[in-house]
């Protein structure tokens, strides 16, 4: 195979269609930019969760002397139950450590809480002392995301009035972040399918600019991939020069963006590059694939021998 | 060389068979005038021949080979054996007249030295040697279609298709052609022309196929433009 011709044809290509292929890597930078974004949210949301959620605590509250709710029917939970449930957290595999709130404890968490509250009538109201409050077991979780097996495995047990799990206060933030990172991911994904149409595009106009040589080739025997070589490595261009911009867009913000948030939110965990290198992978690979899938569809549409 | 066994050809949307169960043996060697009104099926029958367009039913054999089964890949290979010739000549303006016959070769793959040999040697057979760098757009119309029979010659094919391959020239540089397609002839290339130009049919005197309405409605050896019995 003549490389020299292919190289030649893919040169003058570019020549020919410069204003395309520059619109073909601004696109593939834009939405391979925001694809990044998105990707190294979701990798910042799990880091978030990850992090939440090992500090964060469910509480398997027994029914106390004055408890109201039907499960406590049965009045105060005995020492028996509550051994009962610390026997199911042992042996719970969801669970990495628990620790017992005796009601002393609790009353004192209270009154703390009631000293902090600007409307403290009510505690004076209600005139509680240590013998009202509930015994509880405060469990942190092996993995965040197995609160509702926990859940599952305690609720039902005699002598446990409530489950608090903490991790539902946080759920707003939660939906936030996610809300962000689909919003990334989706305006990614737009501007994936609006580069397929552009490489599509630019395709078919550099065959219909090239197609007297294209109509010899064919007749004269040259094959398909000889044909459809030059076109290739026209988008394949476009793809990794997008792509080498974009992942450039993604090392300037781990090197800039990343250590400022350090700097001034240093008790929250922020990705690093053991997050950011599979995202750079992640987007040439899409590159290529962006590049080499629609100009193959395309190129055996329009160049077909 | 070529044979079509009851080919019929329907284009898509069309009710009407652009060839109507054809079937016509061309032997190695001949040189085969295709004639007819338009839209008779000349050019259906061309590109069938070439595997541009695949049958809606029956066989055709090329040098042994039944095309309408060939694999796609194989297609290209097919046409390193076929040379085309068209009434518009389709050289490339912006190549010499020494580009334009190297693009055939250097577009299969065929090495510089190659080239270098056969390039001149095709530019002399078709009599445009010293022509060579001129651009297309610098020679009349008779040179523009010896650059043209010189680039489907080039890599000496067994079979030449020209499809009214004088339909843009004067008469005398329409002679001047057919001259060099009976050349090419002679060197043992089947040629097949298709062509409305009765006379150089009837100066030629060569085997006539009549189409009408995608139908053959003639094969005559060594005959004319219009029907003489």
């Amino acid at each position: 195979m003549h490389m020299k011709y292919v190289v030649s044809e893919f040169g003058s290509g570019l020549r020919r269609n410069l204003s395309m292929t520059l619109a073909v890597i601004v696109t593939i930078w834009i939405s391979l930019s925001l694809a990044g974004i998105g990707l190294l949210m979701q990798s910042q949301v799990s880091l978030f969760e990850r992090y939440l959620g090992s500090q964060l605590e469910v509480k398997i509250v027994f029914c106390a002397k004055n408890s109201l709710t039907a499960k406590c029917v049965g009045g105060q939970a005995t020492p028996e139950q509550e051994a009962s449930v610390a026997e199911t957290l042992a042996e719970s595999p969801y669970v990495s450590r628990y620790r017992f709130e005796t009601r002393a404890e609790a009353f004192r968490g209270y009154q703390v809480r009631s000293d902090s509250d600007s409307d403290q009538s009510l505690a004076g109201i209600l005139d509680l002392k240590a013998a009202d409050m509930s015994t509880a077991y405060w469990a942190t979780l092996a993995h965040p995301d197995d609160n509702t097996e926990l859940v599952k495995e305690v609720e039902d047990a005699a002598g446990v009035e409530q489950i608090v799990d903490l991790r539902e206060r946080l759920a707003p933030l939660y939906e936030v972040l996610n809300l962000l990172k689909w919003l990334a991911l989706g305006a990614a994904g737009l501007l994936v399918l609006a580069a397929i149409l552009q490489v599509s595009n630019t395709i078919r106009l550099a065959a219909m600019a090239r197609r007297k040589e294209i109509g010899i080739m064919r007749l004269v025997g040259a094959s398909s991939l000889y044909i459809q070589l030059p076109f290739l490595l026209e988008i394949l261009f476009a793809a990794v020069v997008g792509a080498a911009l974009a992942c450039g867009g993604v090392v300037l913000a781990m090197n800039t963006l990343v250590p400022w948030l350090h700097r001034h939110t240093a008790s929250w965990p922020w990705i690093g590059w053991s997050e950011a290198r599979p995202v750079l992978l992640q987007i040439s690979v899409i590159a290529v694939l962006l590049a080499v899938i629609p100009t193959l569809l395309m190129t055996r549409k329009y160049l077909k021998v | 060389m070529i044979r079509f066994d009851n080919v019929s050809l329907t284009y898509d949307g069309q009710h009407r068979p652009a060839l109507d169960s054809v079937s016509v043996e061309v032997e190695k060697g001949e040189f085969v005038f295709l004639v007819g009104a338009s839209g008779s099926g000349k050019s259906t029958f061309l590109r069938l021949v070439l595997r541009e367009v695949r049958p809606t039913s029956g066989r055709i054999y090329v040098a042994g080979k039944e095309i309408d089964r060939l694999a796609s890949w194989k297609v290209p290979g097919l046409r390193r054996s076929i040379g085309t010739v068209f009434q518009d000549f389709r050289l490339l303006p912006n190549k010499t007249v020494t580009q334009n016959v190297a693009f055939a070769l250097q577009v299969i793959g065929k090495p510089k030295s190659a080239i270098q040999k056969l390039v001149p040697e095709a530019l002399e057979m078709v009599g445009l040697q010293g022509k060579g760098d001129r651009m297309p757009s610098e020679l009349s119309g008779g040179e523009q279609q010896r650059v043209a029979i010189a680039r489907a010659f080039v890599n000496r094919p067994i079979l030449l298709i020209a499809d009214e391959p004088t339909g843009n020239l004067d008469p005398t540089s329409s002679v001047g052609i057919m001259k060099l397609l009976d050349r090419v002839n002679r060197t043992g290339t089947t040629v097949i022309m298709g062509t409305h130009d009765s006379g150089v049919v009837d100066q030629m005197r060569k085997r006539v196929i009549e189409l009408h309405a995608g139908a053959v409605v003639r094969d005559q050896a060594r005959g004319v433009y219009g029907y003489q019995s």
